[in-house]
């Protein structure tokens, strides 16, 4: 902001001048009325003097003009330029927030931020600052003129200034905390018009559109309303800061009047102090507005501070502590975990968080374990499958040696190296995650699998499509690996996005695979499919596997049953049957099924199907 | 354009009393305005150029008073208009929230819901102006400047004339400047739009950017996108700086104009002083609304392009309407499907010629694998989406023939999702059916055991739910949406999975409730559990949108065909 300061200076300084300029034709004006006015053969004006007087006009406009346009330049040009920054700013530091951040706060409200409030600041550093120096401007400079004319007669022009400017801020002071009411109430509405769109069917179906409807109008009701509260303050302040114009000029002619009359002042000081009056009244009249917005910038600013100031949690760690190590690639991917316990979420070390959740939230989520005692290591080329119910803590496991969770110290190490102390890029070159639900990016499919290597060639990516079992897709939609995808564009199936999250990863060569029930969406012949194309690039790595499939885990070294948290079973495929245990059941239970949907020719069947019948639940939104 | 004038004007028309007034007031608001400068010519010329000031109070004292008739005028006229605009904007709401209500199931599954949303509340924004203050304002600024014309005519014919010909200059240069301040500003919201989608991708995809260590890429890119919407911030910003030092350049060499002109006529005798000092004021009025004109011309072009958006979607064919004289046979709940085929599109049927009976009070189960069109035919039976042939009869009566809302109170579904609205426990088992007292609701509900999970709260049924019932469990809602159904009390009722979120213990507690309503109405059972079907009369075996088989539990079991294999199946996961 700092580098604006002298442009905003010069800005400044050009209002200045521009108000001065402008300030001068009706002095120069009212002189030349002043020469015409004088009646009774008093009259010293010559079509000279009355040229000279308008060339000058004409002059002091045009040099006016100029020098205004220089300083809207200057100052809306700076505005501009500084609000950008503040979006660079603002955008460099999202990214290096870590993703609980983005667990915790919707996408609107930081969307918000972005848009909103930094539109807000934009008025702030541009049109108002701009409005407010001139209005001080013009007012510092007005009173200068007026006072070479009539102490007495200006003091009573500007007797009624002080109230009702004190009425308009506290008037402009309401009118925004209306219209961050009505804000508010129109977030509301239009949250509310998501809801019954996305449950339209079930309201169809329970007859319930009157309900619905009724919801919708109460809500618009509130809106209208405070709308409507705001239109009548408006509808105050406007006409209000009118008739203070109005007024100085009454008061203007009914003491100047008598004053010409009685020769103290001159006629044509008298016109000049009206055209003077004009101009004063023309910023008065939107000072509320500039008053208010004012405000509202202020606010729109520390909101979009609060998020600047929130400690960009995903740094590396400090060179002192972490040696010489850190810098270092993952050579080898070997994984340990020790005694890792979590309560989810961490939210007890970022209380920024933890205050914009609901209490009954936090009451449920504290002191919640997620993860107790995990401990177990893997050795490049070893898989560890891990399998369990929702909510046995698979993904948080994952998520922590992703390190997408924050994770204490001592609990995870790579190559030995605890994972707090391994430096972000290193970690994540190493470590390749595919997550159940992924998000694609509107670019094509070809970028999106690249993005994690944009500097990939084609026969690259071509390679890790064909390894995640995406090629053959590739012929039903329209440009192959040019598609465009998502809004813009194509939308893929759950299962296909599954497959591009998969091409993703391959694509980097991690040197540790995490792979958290990627193939849920995809049918078991693709999904056994992709496994057996995967067993190579597997033995290279080390793999961690979860999965609901007893068949998709076999072939782990190490296979690990969570419960609520705990690893309750572990042990290689024979071990855990022979242990007769949970393992063993699900594995009963899940050979038994696969038979029968093998003898029915049908993909899946029974409770675990993991698939909906409805269409639009496969991913199109 | 004119196809949205005339039925932007229906939207109005209930609230054009206001409008008039709103009118009406701006005219007294604009002779006012016109009425002030005209006072100080006359105090000029009659009483301070002659030094006469008799009468000049009378003249001072009227200036005030047509000042403050000025002011309240402009008070009520912005409240009157905005009472107006906010009124038709809330009708259209409305009617938009209604549209979207009768649109087909079909419509949604093709269109993106952000889209639609921002129908109702953006664009519905974009029209306030329009509503509130555009057309009218654009009126009274238009018949401001007539009359300011008119009266620098009385005025002075031929001082008029002169300075007149400023006018066509500065229009031209006002409508060429802001024609490249409107293509600057349209340039520069693609680019804002453009980055607001890169943004809300972004945040929503942040950790897959940071997984993949793409940090510095986004950032370059982002910084590209943010450059090119300052640079067409700039431009806009140029060319809007050149439009007002154009408008007062002008205005200046208007004053100057008069000043010279005026003078030598005033030095002629063919003027007197006030009319020129008036003639420099009412020029000065009279850059304002021409301005305002050109600004109001931009809104004005966006509104439009919002309510284009906004009447197609009022055109979107909304759903064929109920019959004018539905039929309403007593329901006794007799279900027949004829030849039914429907796919969610035209070339992938997701049921091919299903036809089945099923007679009142009997129990009906639907088996088969995800994808076999379990879900369609209840979506089929109440009517959400059409079929592409075949016939659907409830108690002998094809369902085309009922109003829809009749038929849907017909079929009482549980879904497997349950979708909560904002309101207490209470309001959510009542939903719809104000009329239903507290006591029946509860008792309803205290038939599913629903106060076990009530007591829960602190304010039992009446506790509020929160947004989409987030405080409650998936278990809890559903046994919420089987009092739902139990206080409607249908003909026909079609469990969805209903019972798949219930853990073990409240499903015996439904068990019971559940088996005495379905003896006495017509079920249709979707369950993944066959245990749960054991004991209905009849179980229908779908596959690939085709009925397989259909029969008794005991029937089937002797038929030893698919059912039999998934029962063996499922027998043998629960011993084990």
């Amino acid at each position: 902001m700092k580098r604006y300061r002298a442009r905003y200076a010069l800005g400044a300084l050009c209002v200045v001048l521009a108000v001065v300029l402008k300030m001068c034709i009706p002095k120069l004006l009212g002189d030349s009325m002043d020469q015409l006015g004088r009646g009774d053969g008093g009259a010293t004006a010559t079509p000279d003097l009355i040229l000279r007087a308008a060339l000058l006009i004409v002059g002091a406009a045009a040099l006016g003009a100029v020098i205004r346009t220089l300083s809207r330049l200057m100052i809306l040009g700076n505005s501009r330029r500084a609000v950008s920054d503040v979006r660079k700013d603002l955008f460099d530091h999202l990214v290096k927030l870590s993703p609980s951040f983005y667990v915790r706060h919707q996408t609107g409200h930081v969307m918000s931020r972005c848009v909103n409030d930094m539109q807000n600041v934009q008025g702030l550093l541009g049109p108002v600052f701009m409005y407010l120096t001139e209005t001080v401007v013009v007012y510092a400079v007005g009173l200068c003129f007026m006072l070479s004319v009539d102490p007495f007669l200006t003091f009573c022009i500007l007797a009624p200034f002080p109230p009702f400017l004190y009425l308009a801020r506290k008037l402009a002071g309401r009118i925004q905390q209306g219209t961050r009411a009505a804000q508010e109430k129109l977030a509301k509405l239009s949250a509310k018009v998501d809801e019954s769109l996305s449950g339209q069917k079930v309201i169809k179906s329970l007859t319930l559109e009157d309900h619905d409807y009724d919801q919708f109008r109460s809500q618009s009701l509130a809106y209208r309303d405070t709308m409507l509260d705001v239109a009548k303050l408006r509808a105050s302040l406007q006409p209000m800061m009118m008739f203070l114009a109005s007024l100085s000029t009454f008061i203007l002619l009914a003491v100047g009047g008598p004053m010409v009359t009685r020769g103290d002042i001159e006629l044509g000081e008298l016109i000049s102090m009206i055209y003077w009056m004009m101009i004063l009244a023309a910023p008065t009249g939107i000072l509320g507005f500039v008053i208010s917005s004012l405000k509202r910038g202020a606010v729109a600013l520390e909101r979009i501070c609060e998020v600047l100031d929130m400690p960009a949690d995903l740094v590396d760690p400090e060179p002192a502590k972490s040696g010489e190590g850190p810098g270092r690639a993952i050579q080898r991917g070997a994984l340990e975990v020790r005694n890792l316990s979590v309560f989810f979420p961490a939210l007890r070390d970022q209380p920024h968080l933890s205050g914009s959740l609901p209490p009954e939230a936090k009451d449920q989520i504290d002191g919640r374990e997620v993860l107790r005692d995990v401990s177990f290591r893997a050795e490049p080329g070893q898989t560890i499958g891990i399998i369990g119910a929702t909510g046995s803590g698979k993904t948080t496991l994952l998520r922590t040696i992703g390190r997408l969770l924050e994770v204490e110290p001592g609990r995870v190490f790579i190559d030995g190296l605890d994972v707090n102390d391994i430096r972000l890029a290193q970690h994540r070159r190493a470590v390749g995650t595919v997550p159940q639900e992924t998000f694609l990016f509107n670019m094509t499919l070809s970028d999106n699998v690249a993005l994690g290597r944009p500097d990939a060639t084609r026969e690259e990516i071509h390679a890790a499509v064909t390894a995640a079992e995406l090629e053959k897709d590739l012929h039903q939609i329209p440009d192959g690996l040019d598609t465009m995808i998502g809004e813009r564009g194509v939308n893929l199936s759950g299962g296909q996005r599954q497959r591009t999250a998969l091409a993703r990863v391959l694509l980097l060569q991690p040197k540790i695979l995490l792979l958290d029930d990627t193939l849920s969406a995809v049918d078991t012949h693709t999904a056994d499919k992709i496994l057996l194309a995967l067993r190579p690039i597997m033995r290279k790595c080390t793999t961690i596997l979860v999965a609901h499939r007893v068949s998709t885990l076999a072939h782990a070294d190490e296979i690990l049953v969570l419960d609520e948290g705990e690893i309750v079973e572990r042990g290689d495929h024979a071990a855990l049957l022979r242990q007769d245990g949970i393992y063993a059941s699900l594995h009963r239970r899940q050979t038994r099924r696969s038979q029968l949907s093998r003898e029915l020719g049908l993909d899946e069947l029974g409770p675990d199907a993991s698939g909906h019948s409805d269409p639009d639940e496969d991913g199109t939104r | 354009m004119r196809r949205n004038t005339r039925r932007l004007w229906e939207v109005i028309r209930p609230h054009q009393g206001l409008i008039w007034l709103g009118l009406l007031l701006l005219l007294v608001n604009a002779a006012c305005r016109l009425t002030l400068p005209y006072i100080v010519l006359v105090a000029i010329d009659e009483h301070l150029v002659p030094n006469k000031l008799d009468g000049f109070w009378t003249l001072a004292g009227l200036y005030l008073l047509v000042a403050g008739v000025e002011t309240l005028c402009r008070r009520w006229q912005l409240i009157a208009l905005e009472t107006a605009g906010q009124g038709s904007l809330f009708d259209l709401r409305l009617k938009l929230f209604r549209h979207l209500q009768q649109l087909p199931a079909r419509f949604f599954d093709r269109t993106p819901l952000g889209r639609l949303v921002g129908r109702v509340t953006t664009d519905v924004e974009a029209l306030q102006e329009v509503f509130s203050s555009g057309l009218v304002t654009i009126l009274g600024d238009f018949v401001f400047l007539v009359a300011a014309l008119v009266i620098l005519f009385s005025l002075s014919a031929q001082l008029t004339f002169s300075t007149v010909l400023i006018i066509p200059v500065l229009v031209v240069t006002t409508l060429f400047v802001r024609q490249k301040v409107r293509r600057a500003y349209t340039a520069m919201r693609e680019r804002l739009s453009r980055m607001n989608s890169f943004l809300h991708e972004h945040v929503s995809g942040m950790p897959i950017v940071q997984m993949f260590a793409q940090e510095e890429n986004r950032v370059a890119a982002f910084a590209e996108i943010n450059h090119g919407l300052r640079d067409s911030q700039l431009r806009s910003v140029w060319w809007e700086s050149t439009l007002s030092a154009a408008t007062e350049m002008l205005s200046a060499f208007t004053t100057a104009l008069i000043l010279y002109y005026g003078g030598i006529l005033q030095m002629d005798d063919a003027i007197k002083l006030g009319t020129l000092v008036a003639f420099v004021d009412y020029m000065g009025r009279f850059f304002i609304p021409l301005n305002d004109l050109s600004l109001k011309y931009t809104v004005m072009q966006n509104a439009m392009v919002a309510s284009d958006r906004i009447f197609d979607l009022l055109d979107e064919t909304a759903e064929e309407p109920d019959p004018s004289s539905p039929a309403q046979p007593a329901g006794d709940g007799h279900i027949e499907f004829r030849d039914v085929t429907f796919g969610y599109s035209d070339d992938l049927p997701v049921l091919s010629n299903l036809s089945f009976e099923a007679r009142p009070g009997e129990r009906i189960a639907l088996v088969g694998a995800t994808g076999a069109g379990k879900t369609t035919i209840l979506s089929l039976l109440t009517r959400l989406y059409e079929l592409q042939s075949g016939q659907i009869l409830l108690d002998g009566v094809d369902i085309r023939q009922f109003a829809r809302s009749d038929l849907r109170r017909r079929i009482g579904i549980v879904p497997q999702d349950v979708f909560m609205f904002q309101g207490t426990v209470l309001d959510n088992i009542r939903l719809g059916h104000p009329g239903i007292a507290d006591a029946d609701a509860i008792r309803a509900a205290d038939e599913l055991h629903l106060d076990d999970v009530v007591g829960r709260f602190p304010l039992g049924y009446h506790e509020p739910i929160a947004e989409r019932g987030k405080n409650l469990s998936a278990g809890e809602k559903q046994l919420i949406a089987f009092a739902r159904m139990l206080v409607v009390a249908p003909c026909v009722l079609a469990l969805d999975e209903a019972t798949s979120n219930v853990d073990s213990h409240t499903e015996h507690l439904l068990q019971g409730a559940v088996h005495r309503v379905m003896t006495e109405r017509t079920s249709l059972i979707i369950a993944h559990r066959l245990s749960t079907i054991h004991d209905v009369d009849r179980i229908l075996v779908l596959h690939a949108g085709k009925l397989v088989e259909q029969g008794s539990h005991e029937e089937l079991m002797k038929r030893r065909g698919v059912y039999w294999r998934l029962y063996q199946l499922q027998y043998q996961e629960q011993e084990s």
